[in-house]
């Protein structure tokens, strides 16, 4: 049975009159990978700084562990979360992160810390003022992989990084976790990347959730459908429509639900092209400008 | 949505309450030369100063007594007024840290207050210390006034208590102030000003509409340095409770 490790119903997180979370609803289930998506300000970062007790809601229910996390240590020493824009001591150099580190996650693993270091090529007596964006970022992965938490968040931690070391993370993260299963939840808006990496999307837009699936659900459930525009639109009448281009005569269409073998055939008797939608692709059209309001709401009632 | 029951949390506790509050104290500690090595470069640059003023005094033919009016400089509290924005620092960036790393605010509240103490207690000594050598060698064999200066010089103990307490003081304002603007922004810190003026002001003005300055004065008379420095005591621990219920709702930035 899996457990439910993060029960959140209703949370809300306004600064002023800016809604940065509104009314989200979700549940992480124990040791699974979750993809948090979405645009740059969609609220990402609030709902982990929710979760992780560090900002306090202004209205819904949290429990993680089963427990309000703020000012609960037995909750927040299984949460591991290094923000994108986490702020470090003065004169913190990454050897005094790794240093403290076992302090506070009792699971921390020096050995695959010191790895990683060398893996990423880490200058670890700079000044943490002085890396770079990518040298940041892997520093957030480092302790991420290695304090073991029952529930790790990655904030962006692509952000910056080079191919080499996107590599390393993700092999990392695989390997690590086929020994070590936790919940772990990552950010980002670079999809595609990561997109076979995760195993559950919950994608956000302006602080309310679009989508909460299984990613193999996600992945097979959308399809571009292109030919003639009469054709398309005739194929497409009775469906729900998520996105829309055309250029003359003909249009191209991204429709939501799978399609069964009926469908294919009779799209194929229509001259229609099918063409599956990339995780990347359906995000860019569920979050783009271009999306009309009432499917986001159908969506996020789903 | 499966509607499977939370998972209780297992209680596998091998750190104690000790533990994690000690580890705030280490963190503070990790980069040590913040808290224990950049005051004593200070306090033995303001040193080096003294004796070198005291040397060019006494060159030019000043008599001891002419030294004596080093007693009114504030040497001896110079690192006093580092450790403040050492303080202030500690709030903004190491609360920070500390949360990303899973730490109760309360935890962190008294690991730092818990920091303040020994650093206090360390500094406290110290300067306690050397006013008796300074005595003892009668001013580093010239004369020089610097630790034995203010109103420093009575006793050990007395030297001890009062600079613990006015570090203590200064450390907690300090970071009660941070903390005030990590909750509440500027509005807070405007806030906090003008209520502290106003306060101040009204404090003054009812003082004088009631003539009630010589009883004032009379009342310090009475309870001496050490009664003065037991009220500094005193507030440091109300701006500590004070920082506490601050710090509960503190959200990093």
């Amino acid at each position: 049975m899996t457990r439910t490790v993060v029960r959140g119903s209703g949370l809300t997180k306004r600064y002023g009159s800016f809604t940065a979370v509104d009314a989200v609803d979700l549940t992480l289930q124990e040791n699974r990978i979750y993809g948090l998506l979405g645009r740059n300000g969609a609220g990402k970062t609030t709902i982990m700084q929710l979760l992780t007790g560090q900002l306090f809601p202004n209205a819904g229910e949290l429990e993680v562990f089963g427990r309000e996390p703020a000012e609960h240590a037995d909750v927040l020493r299984r949460i591991c979360f290094i923000g994108e824009a986490q702020r470090y001591p003065e004169n913190f150099t990454p050897t005094h992160v790794f240093k403290a580190a076992p302090w506070f996650f009792e699971h921390w693993d020096a050995g695959l810390a010191e790895r990683l270091v060398a893996d990423f090529r880490l200058p670890v007596k700079r000044r943490i003022k002085k890396l770079s964006r990518g040298q940041l970022s892997a520093v957030g992965v480092i302790v991420g992989l290695a304090s073991r938490a029952p529930i790790t968040f990655f904030d962006e931690p692509y952000l910056g990084l080079d191919a080499v070391a996107r590599h390393i993370f993700y092999d990392r993260l695989l390997e690590d976790y086929a020994e070590h299963p936790r919940t772990v939840v990552l950010s980002t808006h670079l999809i595609d990347e990561i997109a076979n990496l995760l195993e559950h999307i919950i994608l956000i837009d302006q602080g309310r959730i679009l989508l909460d699936r299984d990613a193999d659900e996600v992945r097979g459930s959308a399809t571009t459908v292109a030919g003639a525009r009469a054709a398309v639109e005739s194929f497409v009448a009775d469906r729900p429509v998520i996105g829309r281009e055309g250029l003359g005569g003909l249009a191209s269409v991204t429709i939501d639900g799978r399609l069964g073998r009926a469908d294919r055939i009779r799209a194929a008797e229509l001259g229609l092209e099918l063409a599956p939608v990339s995780l990347q692709q359906l995000i860019v059209h569920m979050t783009g400008t271009e999306l009309d309001a009432d499917t986001t709401e159908e969506e996020a009632a789903a | 949505m499966t509607a499977v029951a939370a998972a209780p949390i297992a209680r596998t506790e091998a750190r104690s309450r000790v533990d994690e509050i000690w580890r705030i104290v280490r963190l503070h500690a990790i980069n040590p030369s913040i808290f224990f090595g950049v005051p004593w470069l200070i306090l033995g640059g303001a040193w080096a100063v003294s004796m070198v003023i005291a040397v060019i005094v006494g060159s030019a033919n000043a008599s001891p007594e002419d030294l004596e009016g080093m007693r009114y400089s504030w040497a001896v509290l110079s690192p006093q007024w580092y450790l403040v924005v050492v303080g202030v620092q500690a709030i903004g960036l190491t609360f920070s840290f500390a949360l990303g790393f899973g730490a109760t605010r309360r935890d962190f509240w008294l690991g730092t207050s818990l920091m303040f103490v020994l650093v206090s207690v360390e500094m406290a000594a110290a300067i306690a210390t050397l006013v008796q050598v300074e005595i003892a060698t009668n001013g580093w064999g010239i004369g020089v006034h610097m630790f034995d200066a203010l109103w420093y010089g009575q006793n050990w103990l007395v030297d001890f208590y009062t600079t613990f307490a006015l570090q203590l003081l200064v450390l907690f304002i300090g970071a009660s102030i941070t903390t005030v603007y990590m909750r509440w922004r500027m509005p807070g810190m405007m806030i906090l000003l003008f209520g502290g003026i106003v306060l101040v002001l009204a404090a003054v003005a009812a003082l004088t509409f009631t003539q009630s300055w010589p009883a004032v004065f009379d009342w310090f008379a009475a309870i001496g340095l050490v009664g003065v420095f037991t009220v500094l005591l005193v507030k440091a621990f109300v701006w500590a409770v004070a920082w506490y219920f601050v710090i509960r709702r503190a959200t990093p930035r």
